[in-house]
């Protein structure tokens, strides 16, 4: 067994937003009662001892959290390399002073779409214009920044116009992420599914934007789940390289993993960090590649995609050791190529508490 | 290209680790680091020039000064053209 090297801390499931493509679980009021300051300085204490070089802060909306200043001084402190994930509606210049007086490294700022009137109401509230502030402030200070996007039906064809919105804002690095089908996401699946003619543009337009703007900036790509031939390396494989926090104090091996109801997630609360990654049974399960049935088993690619994604495979398989239906050599494939025929009438729904 | 005095980009940290292995860490991504690179990188401070960092590496490790002086220069070109370095 490998040592963790990266730890996704889910702070809290609050948010102001309310995008249709969040990932989050959907019963979110399982997840009121969130750990303490002193609870997550224990766990990053722990993971900085397993050997985890890298904390990422989630949410949720991170920053509803008082003590996240104080959360990534710890995480600094116990030479953790520390990432924000936010949609930065919160970060004003006082906030990010504190932020970065902890030792901050990394900021990955995220938008809807790159113009006002679409990005606020996929986000249903005015965020837009204080997105761009945010931008605007963290780009002069000594702290890196990328700017995310999650790509779906409806911002899709502004994939030409979110790379001119980086451009104009000096954004060195962008990260244009298909939606990915978890959470509310997966309850929306069908009205957030982009259509074939949108993924084959959006590919042309991708590489012609990374052409142009090599040196200047770095686009990173993630495809969508369900029209590739093979799956994705999920989590570069089940307790391999990483592991979630989620606000409450349960340990998974996937931020999506509570959608397998099949497995009981241990939690910081009653056993340690590194105990849960050595050997609970959850993150035992589908570890490695010993786990897997045809046509994994046998398969030449096992342990480059270590069968795609459990979640997936529970998802609409219902069995979270099947392959990841999004492979094209899965039995179950045609379920993903019956989902990949968008349905345009439908509307996402907006995600609630 | 990066700089006469190179230093890192913004978001970039060396580790080092107990057992002596060199981590680059970046933005989503942790790099490793082979001994002559985590040498060069170590020296990657704003203060200390090119021509300095690629003298330790001779000092360091046997290669002739031409082959050190390409080697750390595509290095840090490489990390130039991401931002890593300036």
């Amino acid at each position: 067994m490998k040592r963790p090297l990266s730890l996704l801390c889910e702070l809290t499931y609050r948010c102001n937003l309310q995008c249709p493509y969040c990932y989050n679980p959907i019963p979110l009021a399982q997840y009121r009662d969130e750990l303490s300051t002193q609870q997550w300085c224990e766990v990053l204490d722990s993971a900085a001892g397993l050997g985890v070089l890298q904390a990422h802060f989630s949410g949720g909306e991170p920053t509803l959290r008082r003590d996240v200043s104080k959360l990534i001084g710890a995480a600094s402190q116990a030479g953790l390399y520390t990432n924000l994930i936010t949609q930065g509606t919160f970060l004003d210049d006082a906030l990010l002073d504190s932020l970065l007086a902890s030792g901050l490294d990394h900021i990955q700022i995220s938008i809807q779409a790159p113009d006002a009137e679409l990005a606020d109401r996929i986000a249903g509230t005015e965020a837009h214009a204080k997105k761009i502030e945010a931008i605007r402030r963290v780009s002069d200070r000594e702290v890196a920044l990328t700017l995310n996007c999650v790509l779906h039906r409806s911002n899709h064809d502004s994939i030409g116009a979110i790379v001119e919105f980086a451009e104009r804002y000096g954004i060195r690095r962008l990260e244009l992420a298909n939606v990915q089908f978890y959470g509310w996401a997966f309850r929306n699946r069908e009205a957030l599914m982009p259509t074939r003619a949108q993924v084959a543009r959006a590919h042309e337009l991708v590489e012609e934007a990374r052409d142009r703007l090599r040196g200047r900036m770095e686009i990173t790509y993630v495809l969508p789940d369900y029209f590739g031939d093979f799956p994705k390396p999920c989590m570069n494989g089940w307790g391999n390289e990483f592991m979630t926090v989620t606000p409450n104090g349960d340990v998974l091996p996937c931020p999506a993993a509570s959608a397998i109801r099949t497995l009981r997630f241990e939690n910081v609360r009653d056993r340690s960090l590194g105990e849960i990654w050595k050997s609970s049974q959850a993150f035992e399960r589908y570890r490695g590649t010993a786990w897997m049935s045809e046509p994994c088993r046998s398969c030449e690619r096992r342990e480059l995609d270590w069968g795609g994604c459990r979640c997936q495979a529970f998802l609409l398989a219902g069995d979270a050791g099947a392959a990841d239906p999004a492979c094209s050599l899965s039995p179950h494939h045609s379920i993903v190529e019956a989902l990949r025929e968008a349905s345009p009438e439908l509307e996402p729904v907006p995600r609630r508490a | 290209m990066s700089s006469e005095r190179p230093s890192f980009g913004k978001g970039v940290k060396l580790r080092r680790e107990a057992d002596g292995a060199a981590i680059l860490l970046v933005p989503e991504a942790a790099l490793a680091l082979n001994p002559s690179a985590a040498a060069a990188l170590g020296l990657v401070d704003g203060a200390h020039t090119v021509d300095e960092i690629v003298a330790s590496v001779v000092d360091q490790f046997e290669v002739e000064p031409a082959q050190a002086r390409d080697d750390v220069t595509a290095l840090f070109d490489r990390l130039a053209a991401r931002g890593f370095l300036r």
